[in-house]
């Protein structure tokens, strides 16, 4: 009952009488404040600062790891439109940021790149497999565990399925290469070495999200229908709703707007493939992927860290991904704002 | 009492004699031939439920089991391993933990424990303390300042530029790199935020009655209060520290100054290149997934004993959304 996707719905009104209850705690100064005449917006905020003034130093360390370490990157999107001339070893970083010339080429060499789009094209075919399989095996498996009648025993395997999320990409791959591998794995046997085949890499990459991710993913799901209200289920019966209405007409609908803001998510990340995974998996075969397979983190990483040659060219991608990232979050928070009166942060 | 009486099928037999009514009542309602058409579908659903569910277990078993058991093999013997080590023998440990590969091992481990606590502590204690005044409700600009923080959360400049910054603070190949870009965390600021809101405003109160300073308050009385949400916080980060190597991938090189810089995530995904192994080694060629498998299952210990927390946190209210809250 006490699920926080739940409460949410609830929250302007939880908020509301949250307000209410504070009144009675607040300062005497500040509700006499309250009845005075507005004091006009700059002297109300003063006043505020005053009262606060000695947890305002508490903000400081957060906000200057956050000044240092993402707001100063962000200056760096300026050697985005630096010129070609930029080379890092004629000067330090600064030098060459005030030095050369200016230019919006960059970015036009981004839509010229053939390995973008086919990075692009990649990560959005993994991603829209991976919305059609891991996100509604997810919910699949919460409805099961929750149709469990012993409900240990579903916590008990909802315990098990979430252990591979606690494993780094590293390892999981590590795993499945050795389990795939002809030459040390059990499986690979009949198999064949199929984590160094072309044709297998999407699918793989899909399978290992799933195994990785699903248990993890379907905690969410789960604990919105354990909190349903038992008597509608109760009343459905008497109705003479089966196992099998009752999910589709009663567990579905009340889950729907978890799932919908889980869309929504997923949907807003649709550019982001995991780098680790995906970068993982095409190193533990070093040389066998060729570019047919980059995705669009990886070759965003390749180009800026391992290459290092066009830095000017590489900022610019960083920064059109993450300007494409920042839209699609900015959309799927809008459509959470407008249907489900709730931002996604 | 016949319980098998079909005429009383799942019904209390004693109402039977007392009340023909309410007999009659249940009966109807027990004759509903839904009702028993249901219990036989339901049998079945519950069978192909387990089974499924069974499957999935399994399915998540048999591979840490088998690579589990690898850690334990000898080489030459690793395509029999199904569920537990055919030629066991601890030759791999020996050789991760205290042999050859002892050195890298444990600078790696040292690293990823540095980096763990650092951030671990650092992150929570500082986002924390600026989730506090943030969740006053009349705090002055703070719309402005959480925008501050949120912005981060949404647009990142990419990674050459953050990189760039690193080179300049001339932190690459170098563990800190790693530690001070994973302190900023919004994600654990907005959990904290929310949770402080809910605090009532009315202990706080009491406690400046009682003569308690800002400081105080929020060490003595805020945090103690918040040992929920900070446990979950600490725990995401624990296991993000442990298991990420994304950033080290950016900043840490594979160089000699780059190798003493390696958390383990990063280290394990170094041993997935085999190429990297001595050649002339034969035991080591032949053993070199089982000295993987080693070293594996040696860094997930620490996330072994984190476990019982999960278990805990799943046992319990399911609070903190995996994603968001």
């Amino acid at each position: 009952m006490e699920d926080r996707i739940y409460q949410t719905s609830e929250s302007p009104a939880v908020q509301a009488a949250g307000e209410t209850a504070s009144l009675p705690g607040e300062l005497p100064a500040a509700s006499a404040a309250h009845r005075h005449e507005e004091p006009g917006f700059w002297k109300g905020q003063w006043k505020r600062v005053k009262k606060y003034r000695r947890i305002l130093f508490f903000l400081l360390p957060a906000a200057t790891f956050t000044l240092i370490f993402s707001y100063l990157p962000m200056l760096g999107v300026l050697f985005a439109f630096k010129g070609p001339e930029f080379d890092l070893t004629r000067g330090d970083v600064l030098w060459n940021l005030t030095h050369g010339s200016w230019t919006f080429a960059n970015f036009g060499k981004i839509f010229v790149d053939d390995s973008f789009w086919s990075a692009v094209g990649n990560t959005l075919i993994i991603n829209v497999i991976r919305l059609f399989i891991c996100f509604p095996l997810s919910i699949i498996i919460a409805v099961q565990l929750s149709e469990l009648k012993n409900q240990t025993l579903s916590k008990v395997i909802l315990i098990i399925l979430t252990i591979p999320n606690f494993l780094s990409w590293a390892i999981v791959i590590g795993i499945w290469s050795g389990l795939l591998n002809p030459d040390t794995g059990f499986l690979g046997q009949f198999t064949g070495y199929i984590m160094a085949q072309d044709a297998w890499f999407k699918p793989l990459a899909v399978f290992f999200s799933a195994w990785k991710g699903a248990g993890w993913g379907c905690i969410l799901f789960y604990s919105a229908i354990v909190s349903i209200d038992k008597t509608y289920y109760e009343s459905a019966t008497l109705e003479g709703a089966n196992r099998l209405q009752k999910m589709w007409y009663l567990t579905l609908p009340s889950i729907l707007p978890t799932i919908a803001l889980m869309l929504v998510l997923n949907i807003s990340g649709m550019m982001a493939t995991g780098f680790e995974q995906i970068w993982t998996m095409m190193q533990s075969n070093p040389g066998v992927f060729p570019d047919s397979q980059i995705v669009l983190d990886t070759y965003i990483y390749q180009v800026s860290v391992v290459h290092r040659t066009d830095i000017p060219f590489a900022t610019a991608l960083g920064v059109f991904n993450g300007a494409i990232a920042l839209a699609l979050m900015l959309i799927g928070n809008a459509i959470t704002t407008k249907t489900m009166k709730r931002g996604l942060w | 009492m016949d319980e098998m009486d079909p005429k009383t099928f799942g019904g209390d037999p004693s109402v039977d004699s007392a009340a023909p009514a309410a007999v009659k009542k249940k009966r109807l309602f027990q004759k509903n031939p839904n009702k028993i058409k249901e219990s036989k579908f339901d049998i079945f659903l519950n069978i192909l439920n387990l089974t499924i569910l069974f499957l999935g277990v399994i399915l998540i078993i048999f591979p840490l089991l088998n690579y589990f058991s690898l850690a334990f093999n000898n080489g030459n013997s690793n395509l029999k391993v199904v569920f537990y080590p055919v030629d066991p023998t601890f030759k791999a440990f020996e050789y991760v933990l205290a042999g050859e590969g002892a050195l890298d091992f444990w600078r790696a481990f040292g690293n990823s424990v540095l980096l763990t606590v650092v951030v671990t502590v650092v992150s929570n204690l500082v986002e924390a303390m600026a989730a506090y005044p943030l969740s006053k409700r009349d705090f002055p600009f703070k719309s402005g300042i959480m925008m501050y923080f949120i912005i981060t959360m949404l647009f990142s400049a990419g990674i050459v530029p953050i990189y760039l910054l690193m080179s300049m603070f001339n932190l690459l190949d170098n563990i800190w790199s790693v530690i001070l870009i994973s302190i900023s965390n919004v994600t654990h600021l907005l959990y904290f935020k929310t949770f402080f809101e809910g605090i009532s405003p009315d202990i706080e109160e009491a406690a400046r009655l009682d003569g308690a300073n800002e400081l105080q308050m929020f060490f003595l009385i805020i945090v103690p209060m918040s040992l929920p949400i900070i446990g979950s916080c600490c725990f995401f980060t624990i296991v993000g520290c442990w298991n990420g190597y994304g950033s080290a991938l950016m900043f840490i090189s594979q160089s000699a100054r780059g190798k003493a810089a390696q958390p383990l995530a990063y280290y394990l995904y170094l041993m997935l290149q085999s190429d990297t192994l001595d050649k002339n080694n034969a035991w080591l060629m032949a053993n070199a997934k089982n000295v993987e498998a080693a070293a594996m299952v040696a860094s997930i210990i620490p996330i072994i004993c984190m476990y019982p927390y999960v278990v805990k946190y799943i046992k319990g209210g399911l609070q903190l959304g995996s994603v968001k809250g």
